[in-house]
This record gives structure tokens, sequence and C-alpha cells, in this order.
């Protein structure tokens, strides 16, 4: 792992324990869930410049699980699932904040919180691709974790 | 080729982390008083050596031997203190040790936020790492 995976792993931890202890328990996943928000919707902009339109939203799905994932997390999602009425699952089987952490169910009450932050890294990019959407977590056994993307109606 | 136990110290002198593979003799004292007794031995044992050196001791102090077990001591430059007992026929345990601070204590503990530096270490994970690395280096050893 090269020096910049390891300041990013760090910054990332600070930032949720910084805001954890700061803020009620229910606020922080907000400010946490914003902040992968913005970095996702601007990430998507540099990555995206080189690669050709996308329409399908399924095609777009992909894209996040493979090449947006192994810009961000240098691996690819695991498995992506969908019923084609707009309810997607990203599964990670070894995700990368909680391949340090845990190899089973201790510090399960506290991973949610290393999570969010790629919730709403999921969300900002899928925004910035037109699509709104819900973007929950599920984490039964570390270091694997499940996605939840539900694609709401478009608006126009 | 035996690994009897480990002993982490943290710079403070606090017992970070303990474990016994081995042991056959007890030593008839509670752990939280067996670990201070180490950490004051070699905290006695460090500056013994470094002031007794006829030279500029470098490194400092790496081990002892009985004629019954060795102790080994790597230090980091952080002041995390690693104290492996193995059998006396063992060899290379230094590079051993580092390769645990490096590639064990670092990982699991350094790079995880849920444990506090200066406390016991209570990660399952960080256990389990260890005694996988351990077990699979003890042939490396002989």
């Amino acid at each position: 792992m090269s020096a910049e995976d390891v300041l990013f792993d760090m910054l990332h931890s600070e930032i949720v324990s910084y805001l954890v202890s700061k803020s009620a328990e229910d606020e922080d996943i907000s400010i946490l869930e914003h902040l992968g928000y913005s970095c996702g919707w601007r990430l998507i902009e540099r990555i995206t410049k080189e690669l050709p339109r996308y329409k399908e939203e399924l095609e777009i799905l992909k894209f996040i699980c493979t090449d947006f994932w192994s810009c961000v997390y240098k691996k690819q999602v695991d498995n992506l699932r969908t019923n084609h009425q707009g309810v997607y699952v990203l599964h990670d089987n070894e995700f990368r904040f909680f391949s340090k952490l845990s190899n089973g169910t201790q510090y399960l009450k506290s991973a949610p919180k290393y999570a969010t932050f790629t919730c709403g890294l999921i969300r900002g990019a899928l925004e910035n691709f037109g699509i709104s959407s819900i973007v929950t977590v599920e984490i039964i056994r570390m270091p694997s974790c499940k996605f939840h993307i539900q694609v709401l109606p478009s608006s126009s | 080729m035996t690994i009897y136990n480990i002993y982490i110290f943290d710079r403070m002198g606090t017992l970070l982390f303990h474990t016994n593979w081995n042991r056959l003799k007890q030593s008839g004292m509670s752990s939280e008083e067996e670990a201070k007794l180490m950490y004051g031995m070699l905290f006695s044992i460090k500056s013994f050596v470094s002031k007794i050196s006829p030279l500029d001791p470098k490194r400092g102090f790496l081990c002892y031997k009985t004629n019954k077990y060795a102790l080994h001591y790597y230090e980091s430059l952080t002041g995390v203190k690693f104290i492996l007992n193995t059998d006396i026929s063992v060899k290379n345990v230094r590079d051993l040790l580092h390769q645990l601070y490096k590639e064990i204590y670092v990982e699991y503990v350094v790079k995880n936020t849920e444990c506090t530096m200066g406390q016991p270490i209570e990660s399952e994970l960080f256990k389990l790492k260890l005694d996988l690395f351990i077990k699979q280096n003890m042939k490396s050893l002989q």
C-alpha cells in the first residue's frame, strides 16, 4: 500500500472519529454522508472526462463498480445485483475501511460510521450522472459490506 | 524449536499485549505484576548496557539467554517494545520481530482507529494475525 493510500485511510478514519465525537449520534451520519456526496460528485467529473457518454442506468452502475471503485478503493466491487426495478446491491467482500478493523463481528456497532462516507460517495457519483438515489449500507460480518442503492424516479 | 510467549509494551511502559503459547512454568504472580517486573528489568538492562558498553552501543540491548530459554528484544524508533521468549536454538528473531512490528502491529493496531494508543490491544483481528504470523514463521527460525 502506497503512502497516499495510507494517508487517505487515516484522514478518513480521523474525520469519522472527529465527527462522531463532536456531534450527537444521529447528526454525525448526515455530515459524513454529505462529505462523501460532494466528493463523489466532483470525483466522477474527473474520472469520466475521457470516457464516452453512458446512457443506460445499468451501465453507469457497472462503471461505478469497476472504474470508480478501483479508483477509490484499488479493487472492484465483487458482486452487483439488481431487480431491474431500480434497486441495486453492491457487494464488496473486502471493504477497504474494514480490512484493518475486524474479521468478524467485533466493532460491528461502530462499523456503519466507517461506511457512511462511501454511501455518500456513491450517491454523489450517481447524482452527477443524473440519477437520484438513496444509498444505505448493510454490514453483517466484516470485512464484507453491502451497499443498497434505491434509484428514485427522475423528476424530469 | 519453541516460542513461549510475547509481550508488547509501549513507550510509557504500558503492557499493550501479552500471550502465551507453550509456557510450562508460571511465575506465580498476576500478569500485571509480571509485566511490571518484566518492564522494570528491561529498563534496567537497557541503561546498564548503554552505560557499561566500551563503544557506542548503537543498537543497544538485543537479547539474553539462560540455559533453558532466550529472551529477544526489539524496540521500534517510536519506543514500542517487543519481547519474545523462545528456546535457545532459535535464530534470526530480530528480523522476525521487525517484521512483526511492520506487518502486524502497524497494520492492525496503528491503522485501526478503534484501538486507542497507549491502551491494551483488544482487536480480535490483531490477535488472529499475530497467532497466524508466529505459526507461519516457526520454520524460518531454525
